[in-house]
């Protein structure tokens, strides 16, 4: 019972052990070499990961040997964690910032598709009639100014449409959120006053308003517009069922021309083209109040935040090919995949900008 | 060889038993040490100011860090954390109020009321209360009580009490600070009811049969002999709600209507609790290259710890106080 008999039984067996595995392999392999599975870990935007889950299991059945993890955890997670490493692939519906790119150098953020944003409203009676709302008014009830609905702002561009003496309830995320993100970019870019007062970032320093609410998720938002009448929200384009079934109102939004628009893939793509030609080489760059006629102003790129370095070459090539896949237009930007989402795919402008960084991936 | 290792085990023994008793009180320091190093450089920048203001600003991330004080961080940015602390406070207190006195009344109910087989079935269903997780609580609350509330209870109430001070104005729409504190008295309250039960039922027979010998009714016996008696255990029960209730994060979440920058102007406004605050921001936080936006949530959870500590001390210095007046055999001479 002493240690010299112990150490060498072990080492045998461990040695046993290695031999069976290395048996089994080869039964297995059928006598040649073993292809190795390659593990990825995808985290960070919520809106993203629908599109993710309908991604993995039709690409693991183009490459089998490549298993993605995701996981939802919100935009700035993925960016922290695709930073730090601990995932691959970190999605975000935000491209990095200067500050974040002067810091963590080798960074790439690669768009994937394009998505939207909608402003709900629960105005009992009028929520099949698609209110017009300009930018200013959208501002102003978020900053307190415009109270009613009957406000004159809100009647000047709806005229003939009798709206009610009651009291606007704005929502707004409590949570950091791409969508807070994107929707205080478009209230910053287009109305002075709050860009002044709050500007943007993905929680932004909302003003006080008596009454106003806040919700968690876009689910909590459908959810709050929802049970709260006279209340406005902006919400995530991919729950424009959930907006439907709940019969609640969506907004006819004022654009950089001045016209009113709904999401629809033209007002979408119109928006993502008049952007196409101004979007640098790192693709880092807001869609928000575009110019042209019909363009809806609410739009983003959904990105891929990812190291220009990967741990190892057989990673970084399982990336670029299953990068190149998601982007093709026959298969992961394919209308299949979007519409099942909400998003757009991306113009062949963008698309050849993407290929460009993919490449860099080593 | 072996008769060493025998001789060495008690020495061994206590050698393990000091770590793994040290082990507790050394992770709770390593975890204030933690944060107060984490957080030194927001809490240089935010300084005194950092509870007292009512705004939390992460400033424009996408702008370059500017210099204050010597610590990097972006422009814009400005903490303050005031309507935090009056939200968990005020919530917190509001769940006592209510849970207090439906958990005393449970309990004694549980001890003194029902007997037998139906005591015993309560007795488990009041603990499984205890048992269930906080977000189903959360839940229930978010589907079924702020609805009900936002649409038919607040409105009268904000009606028929407005002569009350903080129950008049705007009726909100059933997220807010009433709706935290009730979804948090729910939680509470088998806790409260649990241990009372054990205590009431744990009291002497002596002390009824010596109440009842007195001629004290049923109701004399329990409120003048039996609770003074167990004064002590109810405090303590009370520690132990309040700090569940201080620390309660997902519940408060998604009834509390998320308040960011000012504090409640009636009982009805929506409220954000310091616990709920770190969930929620975050995400938002990681965004900020400067890592202050992190740092300052660090700070929120360094002083929600001093708060807990402090709110436990004191009721600790009371409990020590009552102690002395609160014996069974005082009780019994009045």
């Amino acid at each position: 019972m002493n240690n010299g008999t112990r150490l060498p039984s072990r080492k045998a067996a461990k040695g046993s052990f290695v031999m069976a595995a290395m048996v089994a392999g080869a039964l297995l392999g059928g006598g040649t070499a073993v292809a190795a599975t390659t593990h990825m870990l995808e985290t960070g935007s919520s809106l993203l990961y629908p599109l993710f889950n309908l991604w993995v299991p039709a690409y693991a059945k183009v490459n089998p040997n490549l298993k993605i993890t995701t996981q939802s955890t919100g935009s700035g997670t993925g960016i922290s964690q695709a930073i730090s490493g601990i995932a691959q692939i970190g999605a975000s519906d935000a491209y990095l910032s200067n500050a974040q790119m002067m810091a963590h150098k080798g960074m790439l953020n690669i768009p994937l598709a394009i998505s939207s944003q909608m402003i709900n409203y629960n105005v009992p009676g009028l929520n099949g009639d698609h209110l017009k709302l300009s930018a200013n008014t959208i501002a102003d009830i978020y900053e307190g100014k415009v109270k009613y609905w009957d406000n004159a702002m809100i009647a000047k561009t709806n005229p003939g449409v009798k709206l009610p003496h009651k009291m606007i309830v704005p929502v707004h995320r409590t949570d950091g959120s791409g969508d807070t993100f994107i929707f205080s970019q478009y209230l910053s870019f287009s109305t002075p006053s709050w860009n002044k007062a709050v500007g943007y970032g993905t929680t932004v320093s909302w003003p006080a308003v008596p009454g106003s609410q806040g919700a968690v998720g876009n689910p909590g938002m459908v959810a709050t517009l929802k049970t709260t009448p006279y209340s406005i929200a902006y919400i995530g384009v991919s729950f424009r069922n959930a907006i439907k079934e709940a019969k609640m109102g969506e907004a006819r939004i004022g654009n950089r021309d001045g016209n009113y628009v709904l999401i629809s893939n033209k007002t979408v793509s119109d928006a993502v083209v008049a952007m196409a030609k101004k979007t640098p080489a790192d693709e880092r760059i807001s869609l928000i109040y575009a110019p042209g006629k019909s363009a809806y102003p609410i739009v983003n790129y959904e990105y891929a935040i990812v190291k220009e370095k990967q741990a190892s070459k057989e990673v970084a090539e399982h990336m670029r090919k299953f990068f190149t896949w998601a982007m093709s237009a026959e298969h992961g930007n394919s209308k299949h995949f979007m519409e099942q989402v909400g998003f757009v795919p991306l113009p062949a402008a963008i698309r050849e900008l993407s290929r460009k960084q993919i490449e860099k991936i080593h | 060889m072996s008769f060493r290792s025998i001789s060495f085990k008690p020495m061994r023994f206590k050698t393990w038993m000091a770590v793994i008793a040290g082990g507790v009180p050394a992770s709770l320091a390593a975890i204030i040490l933690f944060l107060v190093i984490y957080s030194w450089p927001a809490a240089h920048v935010n300084g005194i100011g950092f509870i007292f203001r009512d705004t939390w600003n992460i400033g424009n991330v996408y702008a370059n860090p500017i210099q204050v004080n010597g610590v990097t961080i972006m422009p814009g940015a400005r903490y303050g954390i005031l309507f935090l602390i009056a939200g968990t406070l005020l919530s917190s207190l509001i769940a006592l109020l209510l849970a207090v006195p439906v958990g005393v009344g449970a309990a004694i109910f549980l001890a003194e009321v029902v007997r037998g087989k139906l005591r015993t079935v309560m007795s488990v269903i009041v603990e499984l209360f205890a048992a269930i997780p906080s977000v189903v609580y959360g839940l229930w609350g978010y589907v079924v009580l702020v609805p009900l509330l936002g649409h038919h209870v607040y409105p009268f109430m904000a009606k028929t009490l407005s002569w009350l001070p903080f129950f008049g104005g705007l009726p909100g729409s059933g997220y807010g600070l009433l709706t935290a504190g009730i979804v948090l008295a729910m939680m509470i309250v088998p806790l409260i009811a649990s241990i009372l039960r054990d205590a009431l039922i744990s009291q002497p027979a002596a002390l009824r049969e010596a109440a009842m010998a007195l001629g004290a009714t049923k109701f004399e016996t329990v409120w003048r002999v039996l609770l003074p008696g167990t004064r002590t255990v109810l405090i303590g029960a009370t520690i132990l709600a309040l700090g569940r209730a201080l620390g309660e994060t997902m519940a408060v979440l998604m009834v509390s209507g998320g308040a960011l920058n000012y504090l409640p102007s009636n009982i009805y406004s929506p409220v954000s609790t310091m616990a709920a605050f770190i969930v929620s921001q975050l995400d938002s936080a990681l965004q900020d290259p400067t890592q202050m936006a992190v740092r300052s949530l660090a700070e929120i959870a360094l002083i929600l710890l001093i708060i807990s500590i402090g709110v436990n001390a004191l009721a600790r210095g009371i409990l020590k106080v009552w102690s002395f007046a609160g014996n069974p055999a005082g009780a019994v001479q009045r």
